[in-house]
């Protein structure tokens, strides 16, 4: 006889999601991953001005706001035909990378730590530092003053939870760093995107602010304290607890999901060469895109956009009778939230019918960051530890990567304003499609443009992917076979499963989305 | 490894004076109320209640919030409020995380800060948390608070998601139009919404601490906005305005010459705006999208996203306040000529703009135009 249990919400996510699972005998049995919200982002786009789509697509998620902007605008850019001047390129990949490394670490700290650490072992503390023994007296003040919202309730501690005093205790003093850290970045990427979140400079053919020498050199100071910190708090807190406290879960593999990876390219480092690259914002990316399926060890096959298809068997969408899977191209939907059998406002993606894991481990597998490797080898699997670790590693890579980009431009300021957009007039027919690796996963958007309107707009975005619910054929998304097994001794404690779950660091308001009936040519874009 | 000392996210008496002051230079009153500001901002310590619901929403807000730098996030969390409920940041989840919502609910007497517009359609399934559809839910928290705060665009008039097909409104308005759902839980508790999209942290921070201060709201708007911070028109302040009045409008963003021009022509709705943006900047007063050499899009106004749509496309014709009627088809014929003929593009909109005294309020012309 099983158990059911239900987390709703699952909280310390963006966006509303529910995960139901089975237990048997103390394990994990059966999985189901319900996305709770929908706002029909593609359906209010439908007729609009094409150049509107990357104000409001940033929109879809002010987590990701950078990435989906970006990817909006290589859409309108393919679609425009409209290479984008260097300045433009370099100022979207400096708004990507910055965005990369706060949302890691804010991801690490505040939205998943608390999983790990008994934070009531601050109170605790018996160490020197005096920064921390403030800290210490702050959480006393609260457990005395019986106010410790927000960090209780909470699932109690478990035999791998984190409880020396002087490790919690230097460890929630870095979670309260990052949020002022994220502040700061955020400052910094005004500077290029107007408003933050929520951008407002990105468009179709570049980016439209000018920022000068004396902005540059405000921007690069805070580059550098991010780097700072990604290379000397975030990355080594990640390395000690995956090495250390948290290794029995790295070898266990808690949280592997069927296997199967994907990732686009990004931080194009060169002008395109064609016009297929406008679709990737360029050339020479510095994180690779590919496919790995079934099993990590094996090699990377280049991606192939054709291969994508969202079925709805179980989304509260309908489908044209005999229709089971469809490419976004020829996508086709109606909201239908009291279907039968459904459980989820989230569709089905496959990649050559496969379901496929998104985000920093198909990243770090299919561009063998070392550290990765080195795990591997040393017996660690993939799965909640291999993805913490893969998100530290690449903020330090695209984070070191920003001063050159960072150094161009303001080599370019010397000339008088930087000029990041070319412009042309809104086709009256064309299509075009965008893609990029956004934080969580593999993004990409297809714009379909007639009598110079939107016709049609689609996204596939990585948490569509991570939290999709059982195709037409009953098998599982990722979400849902990575909690296949997962330990829940105490069922009213069930503190592995969100951490399994906060691994993948949900987005659910990207994940859901319609698409409205309309038939097109499938484009086909590979990329390696 | 610790090279980040924190600083203790202790607040002192220092700091209360320090947050008192800013917070009533925002909402531009006198500075003589510091310390009965401070008082109260001490009293309140660790007694505020604040429950966050996230509807139809992206966590702009909430990333908008953590943002706050000047007090910083973090020690309004530890030290001013107690947050009782808010998805994106508590440790609990699932029926921890709604016990902990029904507890506040029970006490009573908390701040409800609303993110997110809520889903009308198909009676409220289009968003639905612990198996209850979030119109209930906003409902029945709304029942036991002080004061209600929508932030945003979406939770003030639906924002975005309002063109979308799920009747998505803010929690007083869908649009302009007030909608009445929630008028028997309201029932003459301060409503106040904070739009724009994201909202801004410092309109959010001063509008916590004057309610903490003096029990009470500062004057509002009929849209319910503060007009300490809403009552100011973009364009009659903005820093390109000498550019507008000199005829020089921004026709592409690719020539190095007009990168400070005026915006109107690339569908700045700057004349139909009214916020502090022009002067409060963000970010902790780093840019904002003109500075960035982006048009506004008024996303401080209820019209917001639908009718200001195509956001980057030349407006109508619009009366603006001093200077009277523009006829942009006039204004265009001439950028065209002008730019054919290789004259610089200095052109003059007041060749082509009558000016008279005063002048309409614009928005009511755009409304008509649009609808």
């Amino acid at each position: 006889m099983g158990h059911r249990i239900v987390i709703d919400p699952l909280t310390r996510i963006e966006g509303h999601l529910k995960i139901e699972v089975e237990v048997e005998n103390g394990r994990v049995k059966d999985a189901w991953s319900t996305g709770t919200m929908a706002r029909g982002w593609e359906v209010l786009l439908q007729d609009k001005d094409p150049r509107d789509a990357p104000y409001i697509t940033a929109r879809v998620c002010a987590v990701c706001e950078g990435v989906h902007s970006v990817a909006s605008a290589q859409a309108l850019d393919y679609a425009f035909d409209i290479e984008v001047p260097e300045a433009g390129r370099l100022m979207r990949n400096l708004f990507c990378s910055g965005l990369y490394m706060h949302d890691h670490f804010i991801h690490f700290y505040v939205l998943s730590a608390l999983d790990y650490l008994d934070i009531m072992a601050v109170a605790s503390y018996k160490g020197n530092a005096p920064h921390l023994q403030a800290l210490r007296d702050k959480i006393i003040g609260l457990v005395e003053k019986k106010d410790t919202a927000p960090f209780t309730p909470r699932y109690n501690p478990d035999e791998f939870s984190v409880t020396d005093p002087e490790l919690v205790t230097t460890l929630v003093s870095h979670y309260i760093k990052a949020i002022e850290l994220k502040a700061k970045s955020q400052k910094m990427l005004n500077i290029i995107a107007g408003i933050q979140p929520n951008p407002a400079t990105i468009i179709v053919g570049g980016c439209t602010a000018t920022p000068s020498r004396e902005q540059l050199l405000e921007f690069q100071a805070l580059w550098d304290e991010q780097v700072k910190f990604v290379n000397e708090v975030y990355l080594p807190d990640v390395l000690y607890l995956g090495t250390g406290p948290l290794l029995p879960l790295a070898t266990a593999g808690l949280g592997r999901a069927h296997g199967n990876y994907l990732c686009y390219p990004m931080f194009p480092q060169n002008n395109p060469q064609s016009r297929a690259d406008y679709a990737l914002g360029g050339s020479n990316h510095l994180v690779s895109g590919g496919v790995i399926t079934e099993g990590e060890t094996n090699p990377a096959q280049p991606v192939d956009f054709g291969q994508i298809t969202e079925a709805v068997g179980t989304s509260w969408y309908n489908y044209p009778p005999g229709v089971t899977h469809l490419h976004p191209s020829i996508g086709v939907t109606e909201l239908n939230p009291r279907k039968d059998g459904a459980y989820s406002f989230v569709k089905a993606p496959r990649y050559n019918g496969l379901p496929m894991e998104v985000g920093p481990l198909a990243r770090g597998l299919v561009n063998k960051y070392p550290q990765l490797m080195e795990v591997i080898k040393a017996g660690g699997k993939a799965g909640v530890v291999a993805r913490h670790l893969c998100r530290a590693v690449e903020s330090k890579i695209v984070g070191e990567a920003g001063f050159a980009w960072i150094d161009r431009l303001l080599q370019l300021a010397t000339a008088g304003p930087i000029i990041g957009v070319k412009e042309k007039p809104v086709p009256r027919k064309a299509s075009g499609m965008g893609a990029w690796d956004a934080p969580r996963g593999a993004l990409a958007h297809w714009v379909e443009i007639g009598g110079s309107r939107i016709k049609n707009y689609q996204l596939v975005v990585p948490s569509t992917w991570n939290a999709s619910p059982r195709d037409e054929k009953g098998v599982r998304g990722p979400y849902e076979e990575s909690l296949i097994g997962a330990p829940v001794p105490d069922l009213e404690n069930p503190i592995n499963l969100v951490r399994i779950i906060r691994s993948f660091d949900p987005c659910l308001a990207c994940a859901v989305h319609l698409i409205d009936p309309e038939t097109n040519d499938i484009k086909v874009f590979k990329v390696s | 490894m610790d090279t980040f000392l924190l600083t203790p996210p202790e607040i002192t008496r220092r700091d209360f004076l320090k947050i008192a002051g800013a917070s009533l230079a925002l909402l531009a009153l006198t500075e003589a109320l510091t310390p009965q500001v401070a008082k109260a901002l001490e009293e309140s310590l660790g007694k505020t209640m604040v429950v966050w619901l996230e509807g139809q929403d992206c966590a702009g807000c909430t990333e908008s919030f953590a943002n706050s730098l000047e007090p910083p996030a973090t020690s309004i969390l530890l030290d001013s409020i107690s947050l009782r409920y808010h998805e994106t940041l508590m440790a609990a989840s699932g029926h921890q995380a709604e016990e902990a919502r029904a507890k506040a609910i029970k006490e009573g007497g908390y701040l409800l800060v609303i993110e997110g517009s809520i889903p009308m359609a198909e009676d409220g399934l289009y968003c639905t948390i612990g198996g209850k559809t979030f119109r209930d839910i906003v409902r029945e928290t709304a029942s036991r608070a002080a004061a209600i705060i929508p932030v945003g665009a979406c939770a003030s008039y639906g924002g975005i998601p309002r063109s979308g097909p799920t009747d998505a409104v803010g929690y007083l308005f869908r649009g302009t139009q007030k909608h009445h759902y929630f008028d028997d839980v309201t029932a003459g508790k301060p409503v106040i919404n904070l739009p724009t999209c994201p909202v801004h942290p410092e309109r959010l921070v001063a509008v916590i601490v004057h309610y903490l201060t003096f029990g009470t709201v500062p004057p509002l708007d009929k849209f319910h906005r503060p007009l300490a911070f809403y009552g100011s028109s973009q364009h009659e302040n903005c820093e390109r305005r000498g550019h507008f009045d000199a005829g020089r409008f921004m026709i592409d963003w690719g020539n190095p010459r007009q990168h400070d021009w005026c915006l109107y022509l690339k569908g700045c709705r700057g004349p139909v705006a009214s916020q502090d943006c022009w002067k409060r900047l963000w970010n902790n007063r780093t840019n904002y999208c003109i500075q960035a050499n982006a048009p506004c899009s008024a996303c401080s106004e209820p019209e917001f996203y639908e009718s200001f749509s195509p956001l980057y496309e030349r407006q109508y014709d619009v009366d603006l306040p001093g200077i009277g009627r523009v006829e942009i088809d006039k204004v265009m014929a001439i950028v065209a000529g002008v730019t054919a003929a290789g004259i610089g593009a200095d052109m003059l909109i007041s060749r082509t703009a009558k000016r008279k005294n005063g002048g309409n309020a614009s928005k009511q012309k755009v409304e008509q135009k649009e609808s």
